[in-house]
């Protein structure tokens, strides 16, 4: 599901990275004719038009001829006195150009940009790394950019590796989908080792996960969503052993975000019971959510079953001092067919990243009925003025 | 009232007035007109530094001009985020030097507005769009360029055709102009056409300052494989404006040449106002107008020709200026780095220092005979003779003092290590001594004169010769004045022939192989550019050609900061084409071949006050390592001063694998013009590069040598023209101011003709004597130059070579323009009525 809101989070950012990429003084009318016209001409990328056969490790690699392709690794973590934590590490690969254009001399560095002696690529690759400290109760998020060559930054399949300069995913001892996860800035980092409990999640119609309409609005898309992790992690304060469990998602795509949507919300949880609940709600123009809104229940076995409908109610908010952006806070979430009843709550309420587009990316704690309680990551867009960059993205004067 | 007789005085002698101005305007035009071509150029090259230079404070700089390009992979991973790829050389598309900058859009936000994004251009366009290349608007107006056309950059001889994607919009639009050479490309594309492979020429830094900014650079230094260090970013412009400092410096001072000359010629016209005025200056004593408005009368008249010709001057200048600025920015790049000046600078502070120069050195002229018209008696002023009495008393007191002046600059220029300005004050200082001397001069010349001009003229000739001792004071300071200009061009004639002689005969020595191969070269006289290693293995089988040796030019540091090395093959043959200046040639090549010591040209020697013994600390990529200086050579080509290196030692120590040149010998009976040619079809398909057989090579060396030279020539020229100038003003006022002795001369019965005889006879013995007089103090500046000045610019041993021609030229310059002085005069004399003379007073 969430192709179509980590889409729009991609030309989102990719207007906030123009914005940035001009900072200090440039105009911003510039800023969003990146986002502009990669919203506007999908000619010549691949398209996700119909249901294909996975093939890991490979899937696990680039998929250079699609615009777009993400890695995103969320988690809650535990230390030995009672620290709680929670992280986020998406790695976004972002191709300028269509394949095989406009030059042949190009040496493809599509598959890898370890090749340090090769400076030339029309891949670009973006990076975010997020850290929440429940007990401190601080939260702190950093951002990267970097062309996919000179071994900056990269992915292949095998041996998996996916990297932008010193942060990276890559196959652990073991093999896959055993997996380590490296981010290091300011203080902090996390170094943790990955082993997904349950075998891979294919989503929508066998991992085609149709976005809005029309043939190839869709991307392809899988997850683990449950993962035993272990490893440190490093704060100012220190650096402390820590376990947990993880969430990966992986999706590619070239499409564009619907004209009509201006966010969403998106949760990934993992309850006590041992299943995993993935909803999202697309919001529309006048409020409302898209028909294309979707969910998933994995069971305890690994089974999948999508869901027939579900009702998210916020039922507080939040205001980030940082942008003055009101956000939801508190949410119960009613699934019917399955007899659920969660009340979703962040673990703290600024979890919000003030990068190049700001966006609300945070742990949360469920509890549910009959003792029910679960973890999980929940992400807000279009909230305060992403709305405006988003829209401002394709209706650029 | 006293102004109005200024005024109506002035405007009854025009020629008097034009010529003051003229000799005012060509001074002030002159100083103005170096002063804004040296400013263009310096502002030109400091300009574009900054602009590519950007908001960086840093650069991880290599040991032999690039850095390994996973350096910055490296410093990356480590953390060293303030941190920007950079991959800068220069290219030539459309018959212009363009300074090509690669970038990475997504790295260099924080350092400039020209990559991507930040500069307004499509990042997909921009990083991902192989052969695209980006101009600012005023460099697509240069170039006649649009978007979607292509441009075919060469560099060393190899060509790449890219493609303008888009216009930049860099932010500050200041900047617009700076970035009239510049082609901005993505990083990997500049590699490519820039030849660099995956290296880069820099990696920029943003360090914070102060002490944390100490704290993260020795962070960062620890990273640094040996030979790649951090430098300032301010370094490069520093080193830009070190390497032309002497020049520029050289340039102005000459500049100022023109203003003495045109102070000199104040002097004289405001000499003869006030002889002319003795009459009416007297009777306004008489009047009761007191010294002081006397001397406020004379000053203000100064002031005025001053203000006026200092206007013009100023206009004139800044038109020169424009000129010139190509032919400074053409040395520039000839001898040190590409620069290409895309407007001039003119600033109020420039036209301020012009003005107050003008206007000062007309004001400091016209002092001394304003006290001499405020500070004598009424009667005396009223006497015609008492100028010429006071002179004729004077006389040895002037030359005396001329003498100790003269003593004074000679012991002043002896001074080893003498800095660049106090020479040049020091010259000054001989030059006013010298002019002290003159009038004694001219009286001994007129005695000696006499008796020849009488046999070769009859008594004409003798009225002549006497006239000249009767009006010796005014004679003499218009001589004087004539002196100081037609010496400073033989001067600087003379320094120049000299310069040349010693470099052809360096050429001589230097090219004993047959045919000399390069790649092309922006900066005629800097070899870095690289000929392809296929080239030079093709060209070294080439039938034809039996041996060859090589050189490899490259910069790299030293304690002495950015040091030229070159590395040499060795060879006896190539050994023969350096001459050593100190060291016994026997000794000192072998320690060179064993890597164990280097050789330093003379000017480094002079500019780095090393030799025999001393060391040299070269930046290498096994890190700094220490080399005794085993020898001196000489050599003219570079004023920065060589390191002299053995290619094994080379080798050891840096990973360049480059040919600078190619010097190769012609088999027995093969012609070297035939065999240039036949080499250069053989590499035209892989390199555009440059044969030239010796006799080509001599010429081509020359003519860099006669371009460089060429600004010194239109500077000697414009002094030649405020000379002629000088001696046409002074000789006219001269012969006007004695019309009423014509016209009594008339009266008792001179017919015309003998009129123009009389005062052709003797101008042209002014002009001979101020003819004459110029050849030593000439002579003495020429040597000035040569072992003063030329070795504090630039530490170069020259030869000293007198052309006669040269010694001719200024000889017959004045007489000529003498004679032509008198014309005007002596139509004027021989066609007034002498009644109507006589009664003009």
């Amino acid at each position: 599901m969430r192709l179509i809101a980590a889409l729009a989070v991609t030309l989102a950012l990719l207007a906030g990275l123009a914005a940035w990429l001009v900072r200090p003084d440039a105009p911003r009318s510039n800023a969003l004719s990146l986002a502009a016209a990669l919203a506007a001409d999908t000619s010549g990328f691949a398209r996700a038009t119909a249901p294909r056969p996975f093939r890991f490790p490979d899937d696990h690699g680039p998929h250079p001829d699609f615009r777009t392709e993400w890695w995103y690794y969320t988690g809650n973590l535990d230390g030995p006195a009672g620290q709680a934590f929670g992280y986020e590490l998406t790695i976004f690969r972002i191709a300028l150009t269509p394949p095989g254009s406009p030059d042949a001399d190009t040496a493809d560095a599509d598959t890898a940009g370890a090749d340090t002696a090769n400076w030339r690529t029309r891949q670009m690759y973006m990076a975010h790394f997020g850290l929440t400290d429940a007990k401190r109760g601080t939260f702190r998020a950093f951002e990267r950019f970097s062309r996919g060559a000179a071994g900056l930054a990269g992915a292949q399949g095998a041996p998996f590796r996916v990297w932008l300069e010193g942060w990276e995913a890559s196959e652990a001892a073991g093999g896959m989908p055993a997996m380590r996860l490296r981010a290091n800035e300011g203080g902090y980092g996390i170094d943790l080792t990955l082993r997904p409990e349950k075998p891979v999640v294919l989503q929508g119609d066998r991992g085609l996960s149709q976005k809005g309409p029309g043939v190839g609005n869709a991307s392809y898309y899988y997850s683990y969503t449950r993962i035993v992790t272990e490893g440190t992690v490093t704060t100012p304060s220190g650096r402390v052993p820590v376990r947990g469990s993880s969430w990966m998602d992986r999706e590619w795509s070239t499409s564009a975000l619907g004209r009509d949507q201006v966010g969403w919300d998106w949760f990934a949880l993992q309850l006590s019971d041992g299943r995993e609940l993935m909803v999202y709600q697309l919001r529309e123009k006048d409020g409302r959510p898209s028909r294309y809104s979707s969910g998933t229940l994995v069971e305890r076995d690994g089974r999948t079953r999508p869901l027939p409908g579900f009702t998210l109610t916020p039922t507080a908010t939040w205001t980030s001092p940082h942008s003055g952006a009101e956000y939801p806070s508190a949410w119960t979430l009613d699934v019917p067919s399955e007899n659920l009843q969660l009340r979703v709550e962040p673990v703290l309420n600024d979890q919000e990243l003030n990068v190049s587009v700001r966006y609300w990316e945070g742990a949360v704690r469920v509890a549910g009925a009959r003792g029910l309680t679960g973890r999980g990551y929940v992400e807000l867009t279009g909230y305060g003025d992403i709305e405006t960059e988003t829209r401002g993205t394709r209706s650029a004067r | 009232m006293l102004l109005r007789t200024s005024l109506r005085y002035l405007l009854r002698h025009p020629w008097l007035l034009v010529l003051s101005l003229v000799g005012v305007a060509l001074g002030v035009a002159v100083v103005v007109a170096i002063d804004v071509a040296n400013a263009s150029a310096t502002r030109a090259f400091t300009r574009s530094a900054e602009v590519v230079a950007g908001r960086a404070t840093h650069a991880v700089v290599g040991a032999g001009g690039t850095v390994e390009g996973s350096l910055y992979q490296r410093l990356r991973f480590a953390g060293v985020r303030e941190s920007a790829p950079v991959a800068e050389g220069y290219a030539t598309a459309r018959g212009r030097v363009l300074n090509v900058l690669g970038l990475d859009p997504l790295a260099d936000a924080p350092f400039r507005s020209l990559a991507g994004e930040g500069a307004g251009v499509d990042l997909g366009l921009f990083l991902a769009t192989p052969g695209a290349a980006f101009l600012a608007p005023s460099a697509a107006a240069r170039l006649a360029l649009a978007p979607g056309d292509t441009l075919g950059l060469a560099v060393e001889g190899t060509r790449r055709t890219v493609r303008i994607g888009a216009l930049l919009a860099p932010g500050e639009a200041g900047q617009d102009d700076a970035l009239a050479n510049l082609v901005v490309l993505d990083v990997a594309e500049a590699q490519a056409v820039l030849g660099l492979g995956s290296r880069l020429t820099r990696i920029d830094l943003a360090l914070p300052e102060g002490e944390a900014g100490a704290r993260r650079r020795a962070e960062i230094e620890r990273l640094l494989p040996p030979g790649a260090r951090i430098e300032r970013s301010a370094t490069r412009t520093e080193s830009l404006e070190t390497m032309t400092r002497a020049f520029r410096l050289n340039l102005t001072a000459l500049s100022f040449l023109a203003l003495v000359v045109g102070m000199f010629l104040v002097y004289n016209t405001t000499t003869f106002a006030v002889v002319q005025r003795r009459f009416l200056l007297g009777r306004l004593r008489a009047l009761g107008v007191t010294r002081r408005e006397v001397f406020g009368l004379v000053l203000g008249e100064a002031a005025l020709v001053g203000a006026v010709g200092t206007a013009f001057g100023l206009a004139l200048g800044v038109i020169l200026g424009r000129g010139l600025v190509a032919l400074v920015a053409g040395t520039i790049s000839d001898l040190y780095f590409s620069v290409t000046v895309a407007s001039v600078a003119i600033t109020p502070w420039m036209l301020f220092k012009g003005a107050a120069l003008g206007l000062g050195t007309t004001l400091a002229a016209a002092f001394a005979p304003a006290r001499e018209a405020a500070g004598a008696d009424v009667s005396a002023v009223l006497r015609r003779s008492e100028t010429e009495a006071r002179a004729g008393r004077r006389l040895p007191v002037l030359a005396l003092a001329g003498v100790a002046l003269l003593a004074a600059g000679a012991g002043v220029l002896a001074w080893p290590r003498l800095p660049l300005a106090l020479a040049y004050g020091a010259l000054l200082v001989v030059m006013l001594g010298f002019s002290l001397v003159v009038p004694a001069a001219v009286a001994g010349f007129a005695r000696a004169v006499r008796p020849v001009a009488s046999r070769a003229f009859g008594p004409l000739g003798r009225m002549a010769a006497g006239g000249l001792q009767a009006h010796l004071g005014r004679i003499s300071v218009a001589v004087a004045a004539l002196v100081v200009a037609i010496a400073a061009t033989i001067g600087v004639g003379v320094m120049v022939a000299s310069f040349r002689s010693t470099v052809v005969a360096w050429l001589e020595g230097a090219l004993v192989a047959d045919v000399f191969v390069q790649p092309p070269s922006l900066v005629a006289r800097r070899g870095e550019a690289s000929l392809r290693p296929d080239v030079v293995e093709a060209l070294l089988r080439a039938p034809g050609v039996t041996s060859g040796y090589s050189i490899r030019a490259l910069t790299t540091t030293s304690q002495f900061g950015r040091t030229d090395l070159i590395a040499a093959s060795g060879g006896a043959a190539q050994e023969r084409t350096f001459k050593i200046k100190e060291g016994r040639a026997a000794d000192v090549w072998p320690r060179l071949r064993a890597g164990e010591a280097v050789f330093v040209s003379e000017p480094f020697a002079y500019r780095h006050g090393v030799g025999i013994g001393d060391t040299v600390r070269l930046g290498t990529e096994r890190g700094v390592r220490p080399f005794p200086i085993a020898a001196v050579y000489y050599d003219y080509g570079s004023d920065m001063g060589l390191v002299l290196m053995h290619r094994s030692a080379f080798e050891r120590l840096y990973s360049d694998r480059g040919t600078s040149g190619l010097a190769l010998f012609a088999a027995p009976g093969v012609d070297p013009d035939a065999l240039a040619e036949r080499l250069r079809a053989r590499v035209a398909d892989r390199q555009a590069v440059i044969v030239r057989s010796n006799r080509g090579l001599r010429e081509f060396s020359l003519g860099i040598f006669d371009r460089t030279f060429a600004i010194t020539g239109v500077l000697r020229l414009l002094a030649l023209l405020v000379a002629f100038v000088g001696v046409v003003s002074a000789f006219m006022a001269l012969q006007l101011e004695r019309a009423r002795e014509y016209a009594t001369l008339r009266a008792m019965g001179l017919t015309p003709r003998e009129v123009y005889g009389l005062v052709s006879i003797q101008t042209g013995l002014m002009g001979l004597v101020a003819g004459l007089l110029s050849l030593p103090l000439g002579l003495a500046l020429a040597a000035v130059l040569i072992f003063v000045i030329n070795r504090r610019s630039f530490g170069w041993t020259l030869q000293a070579t007198v052309p006669p021609e040269t010694l001719v030229t200024a000889v017959v310059l004045a007489v000529v323009a003498a004679l032509l002085a008198g014309l005007y005069p002596a139509w004027k004399m021989a066609h007034a009525r002498p009644a109507e003379a006589l009664r003009d007073e």
